[in-house]
C-alpha cells in the first residue's frame, strides 16, 4: 500500500475511533527506520472536535508480510498497557489495535508518539556522552521498574499464560531451540551445544514472575540527548517470566559496545546492579545471570536465523535481515564459543 | 577477470558516502547504507571465502578421524563455495551427533576430544567473524535488527 493510500485510510479509520473528531486528516506520514518486526510509520493527524482544532502525534506500527519475530501484535499492545502509568516507565499510551487487514491492509496498533528523542545507536554507544551515568541509570531503573510491574490482573496476563517459576528457563529455552531448528539455513553446531549446556545446568527458579520486555536494549529507547530516556519501545517479545531474561539480554555485548567494564556500556557493574535491585526488588544471583546471559546468546541466534531465513526466501527484503543473519550472528555464536569452549577445556 | 572484492568494496563506499546522504530522510536511505556497509563486507569476505570453507572441512575430518570415525561425506567435486559449503554442513551435521555421544561419556579421552571440538568451535567463530567497515565521515554504522 503506498504511503498515500495508507494516510488516507488511516485517516478515515481514527476519525471513526477519537471521540467527537470529524475532518481528520494525515498531515504528514513518514517510515521509521530500524525494527523490522513492524512496519513503523509516525504521523501527524489533524482534526477536529468540539473543542477546536487539534493536532496529534501518532506511532502506527502494522504488520509487515514477514518479520524478524512472530508475534502478535495484541500481545505488544497488551505489554504496552501494562507498563503505561505505572512508576514513571516512559512507555507511550497504547490507543487502537486491530487484527484484520480491512482497515489498513494488515494487522496494526497505534501508540501516543512521546515527542523528543532519538534511539541511541548500540555500535555508536560513545554518541551518549556526556550523559552516560545519567542514561545508565535510568536504563537500569526502568529495566528494574518493568520486573516490578504488577503481573496479576495486567493487561499482559489476561493475553498470554503465565508460568510457574520453575518452568521460565524450560519454556524460553524450548521456544528458541525451537526457532533456532526450524529455520536455520545450514547446521548451528555452536548453537546445539550451547542449548545442551543450558538444558544440563538450569538456573535457579524465578525469584518472581515479571513482566519481560523481551527486547529491552539500547536501540530500542529513546533518549534526549540531554540526559534522559524519553520512551522504552519495541514491546513486540514482552512475556511474563523471569526478570533475569531482561537484565542479561540488556547487558548483553552486542549491544554494549562489547564494553566488558560497564554493565550495558553505561556503569559499573555493582553500581548497575545495585540500581536494578532496588527497582525490582529482586536480589542478584551470579549463578542465575550467568545462565541467562548465556541463553541471550542462544535466543538472539534464533531470531537472526530467522531474520536470514526469512531474507533468503524473499519474504521480506529489508537488507537488515541479511546484517542480523551475518554479522550479529557471527557476532552471538562467537560470544558463545569464546564463553563455552573454556568450560570444557578449551582455549587454555 | 576483475577484482572482485574490489568492485565491492568501491561500491559500498560508493553507497555509503555519496548515495545514502542525499536519500536522508527517505525510508530507503536506510537500505542503501545497509547495502553499502555489507558490499564492503562481501568485499572482504570474498578473498577469504574458500579458504574458510577448506580450513572448517580439514578442522572437521580431523576431530573425525580423532575419533576413530569413518564418515561416507564426499569431498567435493570443486572449489565452488557452493559444493565446499555443502560438504561442510553434512560434516558439521556429523559433529553435532559425535559431540553428543561425547558428552554422555565421563571419560578423559572423549573430554579431551570434547576439548579439542570447542577449540575448533572457538578458531571457526572466530575466522568468520566480519569486521565492520569503517567510515570516518558517514553516519553509517548499522542499527540491530530485532
Amino acid at each position: 500500500m503506498l504511503e498515500a493510500e495508507l494516510a488516507e485510510k488511516f485517516a478515515a479509520y481514527a476519525e471513526a475511533r477519537l471521540p467527537g473528531a470529524r475532518n481528520a486528516r494525515v498531515d504528514s506520514i513518514n517510515r521509521i527506520h530500524g525494527g523490522a518486526s513492524r512496519q513503523t510509520y509516525s504521523i501527524d493527524l489533524a482534526y477536529e472536535d468540539a473543542t477546536g482544532p487539534k493536532m496529534k502525534g501518532l506511532i502506527l506500527r502494522r504488520d509487515p508480510p514477514d518479520s524478524l519475530i512472530d508475534t502478535e501484535r495484541r500481545v505488544e499492545f497488551a505489554a504496552i498497557k501494562s507498563a503505561f502509568g505505572h512508576r514513571d516507565l516512559p512507555v507511550p499510551e497504547a490507543l487502537f489495535l486491530e487484527t484484520g487487514n480491512a482497515a489498513l491492509g494488515a494487522p496494526f496498533f497505534v501508540m501516543g508518539r512521546i515527542e523528543g528523542g532519538d534511539p541511541l545507536n548500540p555500535f555508536k554507544l560513545e554518541d551518549v556522552e556526556p550523559h552516560r551515568a545519567a542514561i545508565g541509570e535510568q536504563f537500569f531503573r526502568h529495566l528494574g521498574s518493568i520486573a516490578a510491574l504488577p503481573v496479576e490482573g495486567s493487561a499482559l496476563s489476561e493475553e498470554i499464560d503465565t508460568p510457574d517459576a520453575n518452568a521460565c528457563w524450560r519454556r524460553e529455552l524450548d521456544y528458541w531451540t525451537n526457532e533456532i531448528r526450524s529455520n536455520s539455513l545450514s547446521p548451528q553446531p555452536v548453537a546445539e551445544a550451547a542449548i545442551r549446556h543450558l538444558e544440563r545446568n538450569p538456573p535457579p527458579p524465578a525469584q518472581r514472575l515479571s513482566v519481560v520486555h523481551g527486547d529491552y536494549r539500547t536501540g530500542n529507547y529513546l533518549q534526549d540527548g540531554a540526559g534522559s530516556m524519553t520512551a522504552i519501545l519495541d514491546w513486540e517479545m514482552a512475556h511474563i517470566g523471569d526478570p533475569y531474561e531482561d537484565l542479561a539480554w540488556a547487558t548483553d555485548l552486542l549491544w554494549c559496545g562489547n564494553d566488558m567494564e560497564r554493565a550495558a556500556g553505561f556503569l559499573p557493574w555493582p553500581e548497575a546492579i545495585a540500581i536494578w535491585q532496588e527497582a525490582s526488588g529482586c536480589t542478584f544471583d551470579p549463578v542465575a545471570f550467568e545462565w541467562w546471559s548465556l541463553f541471550s546468546h542462544v535466543k538472539a541466534l534464533g531470531i537472526w536465523v530467522t531474520s536470514e531465513k526469512a531474507f533468503a526466501a524473499g519474504d521480506n527484503d529489508d537488507p537488515i535481515l541479511a546484517w542480523s543473519g551475518w554479522f550479529t550472528h557471527a557476532a552471538h555464536e562467537l560470544m558463545l564459543a569464546m564463553r563455552l569452549g573454556p568450560k570444557y577445556g578449551a582455549g587454555g | 577477470m576483475s577484482d572482485i572484492g574490489m568492485i565491492l568494496d568501491r561500491v559500498g563506499r560508493k553507497l555509503v558516502t555519496e548515495v545514502a546522504p542525499k536519500l536522508e530522510g527517505d525510508y530507503s536511505g536506510g537500505h542503501v547504507i545497509m547495502g553499502g556497509v555489507m558490499s564492503v563486507m562481501a568485499g572482504e569476505a570474498w578473498d577469504g571465502a574458500a579458504d574458510r570453507l577448506v580450513n572448517e572441512i580439514n578442522g572437521l575430518r580431523g576431530l573425525i578421524e580423532l575419533a576413530g570415525k569413518e564418515v561416507a561425506v564426499a569431498k567435493s567435486e570443486s572449489l565452488k563455495l557452493s559444493d565446499l559449503k555443502r560438504e561442510r554442513d553434512e560434516l558439521a551435521r556429523y559433529i553435532v551427533a559425535l559431540q553428543m555421544s561425547l558428552e554422555a561419556r565421563e571419560d578423559d579421552e572423549a573430554k579431551a576430544l570434547n576439548a579439542k571440538i570447542w577449540a575448533h568451535f572457538m578458531a571457526t567463530a572466530m575466522a568468520r567473524m566480519p569486521s565492520p567497515p569503517d567510515f570516518p565521515d558517514a553516519e553509517t554504522e548499522p542499527e540491530t535488527g530485532a
